[in-house]
């Protein structure tokens, strides 16, 4: 009796966290039509691919998607090649204050640090540039490729590469073929994080990029809302196409979500 | 120190010309007594500032007591907590614009699926404007972050739990203790440092909340929900006054060092 009740709750709880997502789904599956409907129509409709064809068709969606897989792609990669070798000095020479600093930077509320960057990027006229925004989501995720892969590194035994560095290996020989290959798992976590969260981003994109040529898919989407005549259909269709991404990576690191949702702190 | 110089040197350069030297900057262009006298005469940053503090506190405590009711409800599934566990992540996966966009397909008066349901069972909702409403907008934002966040304060305590040790829990049971004694004397007090850490987490995206409303509401109707980083985002990028929106800035750090003090001392001590 009280299980079944429990079951109920959770059931309950969980239609009410998948049923806006439903629900934006079938408005994009929608003829124009059937999308207001009154009484709406939950399952009964005829489905239509139409307004994926025409935002795709449009070119300008196509556009802010490659954008998208552009800057988060070239900002991951970016964040884990400066950020893994800082990771492994702080794990090997630890210098706790210096570690909790870089932490630090990764809190900053956007707001403020938006308006600077804002301006330096104006004077070095990276504005509405891909790489103006990829330098900026580096920065962004750079703190936390730090700090996640620190405790990675921290669970690797230093005999393995002391070993290593006694037969003849330099450090950075060790660090690429002893330890490195241990952390893949995190590795691999550590950039579905990275790719998430620059894919995700909204406040420095929308800033950062205002022309066609540069915006990515969330300032893309945000355009259309803010219009007038808001094109309901390839605007749900853009919103499911932006969203299958991130569930496909969170898919891949669920094993670790909680350590990257924590910082680290709890490891899940 | 020479061994870890060559390691961390490059990200280093990096972060101090992401953060350290746009922070100076900031403070060269904010940090005057002209900026600050306004800021103490401005109502409309002090209402924003009342409504970031007001939509904090509401979704906080909504976000904690659902996620660890939750987080309860579903440790005793079992198996098919996986599942649950799963589908209940969804929303805070999302992209938040596209989070923010079905619930405008929610909301909308005339068309969202809110009112739809509701016309169709022969109410009159020409009154239930939700989000363009002044009264009810700031509510329909707190909901809105209540879906979408939940899930996060719901998975960490969630671990939090399952890494418990058993054996304190066994012997109240064995003891004779009810549920509900074993969860307030024993659960929840080894939880504090899991609690506490996701409450700090939160309540520091919470004040800077700013993708869901400009979506949803961009801050209106009226100035109904309007925040500090929706307000500071209109007067640098809207009116071009980077100064004063710069030394506005400094309060959302000051804010949120405070917080992000207390969090490292958190993490410091597990």
């Amino acid at each position: 009796m009280k299980r079944a009740a429990q079951f109920a709750v959770a059931t309950v709880a969980l239609l009410a966290a998948l049923a806006p997502v439903y629900w934006l789904i079938t408005i994009s599956l929608k003829q124009e039509g059937d999308q207001f409907a009154v009484p709406p129509l939950w399952f009964h409709f005829a489905p239509t691919v139409q307004h994926y064809l025409k935002a795709f068709q449009s070119g300008a969606f196509t556009r802010y998607f490659a954008n998208s897989i552009v800057t988060a792609t070239a900002s991951t990669v970016l964040a884990l090649l400066l950020g893994v070798p800082a990771a492994y000095g702080l794990s090997r020479f630890p210098w706790p204050k210096l570690s909790f600093w870089i932490l630090s930077t990764r809190m900053l509320p956007p707001i403020v640090t938006i308006i600077p960057v804002f301006l330096m990027l104006r004077e070095a006229h990276l504005l509405n540039s891909l790489a103006g925004l990829t330098i900026v989501y580096t920065g962004f995720n750079l703190p936390f490729v730090v700090w996640m892969m620190q405790s990675f590194f921290d669970d690797v035994p230093r005999d393995l590469e002391e070993a290593a560095m006694l037969d003849g290996e330099s450090r950075f020989g060790a660090f690429l073929r002893i330890v490195l290959p241990l952390v893949t798992p995190g590795l691999s976590a550590t950039a579905v994080f990275c790719l998430i969260v620059a894919w995700n981003e909204f406040l420095f994109a929308l800033i950062l990029t205002q022309t066609e040529s540069a915006m990515t898919l969330p300032v893309g989407i945000a355009a259309q809302v803010t219009q007038y005549e808001i094109k309901w259909g390839a605007m749900s269709a853009a919103g499911v196409a932006a969203m299958v991404p991130v569930l496909l990576f969170a898919t891949a690191a669920q094993k670790y979500l909680v350590r990257g949702l924590s910082l680290g702190a709890v490891k899940g | 120190m020479k061994g870890r110089l060559p390691w961390i040197a490059p990200a280093m350069v990096l972060l101090l010309a992401l953060s350290i030297f746009p922070l100076i900057y900031s403070l060269k262009l904010g940090l005057k007594p002209a900026h600050f006298e306004r800021m103490f005469h401005d109502r409309l940053f002090h209402i924003a500032l009342w409504q970031t503090l007001l939509f904090t506190a509401l979704a906080l405590i909504a976000e904690f007591v659902l996620g660890l009711s939750l987080a309860l409800l579903i440790d005793g599934l079992g198996r098919a907590a996986r599942l649950f566990r799963a589908g209940l992540l969804m929303p805070m996966l999302l992209p938040p614009v596209v989070a923010a966009v079905a619930w405008r397909l929610i909301f909308n008066p005339q068309f969202g699926v809110l009112n739809g349901t509701l016309k169709g069972f022969g109410l009159d909702t020409s009154h239930l404007t939700w989000t363009n409403g002044e009264g009810a907008a700031l509510l329909c934002v707190v909901l809105v972050d209540i879906w979408e966040w939940t899930p996060f304060l719901f998975l960490l305590l969630s671990a939090g739990l399952q890494s418990l040790p058993q054996e304190p829990l066994e012997a109240a049971r064995v003891d004779g203790a009810s549920w509900w004694q074993t969860t307030r004397d024993i659960t929840l007090p080894l939880l504090k440092p899991v609690v506490l850490l996701a409450l700090l987490l939160r309540s520091m995206d919470l004040m800077r909340i700013f993708d869901q409303i400009f979506i949803l509401t961009q801050g209106g109707p009226g100035f109904a929900t309007e925040t500090v980083s929706l307000y500071i985002y209109r007067t640098a990028f809207r009116f071009g006054n980077f100064g004063y929106a710069a030394a506005m800035s400094f309060v959302m750090l000051a804010i949120t060092t405070v917080m992000a003090r207390s969090l490292m001392r958190v993490m410091k001590t597990k």
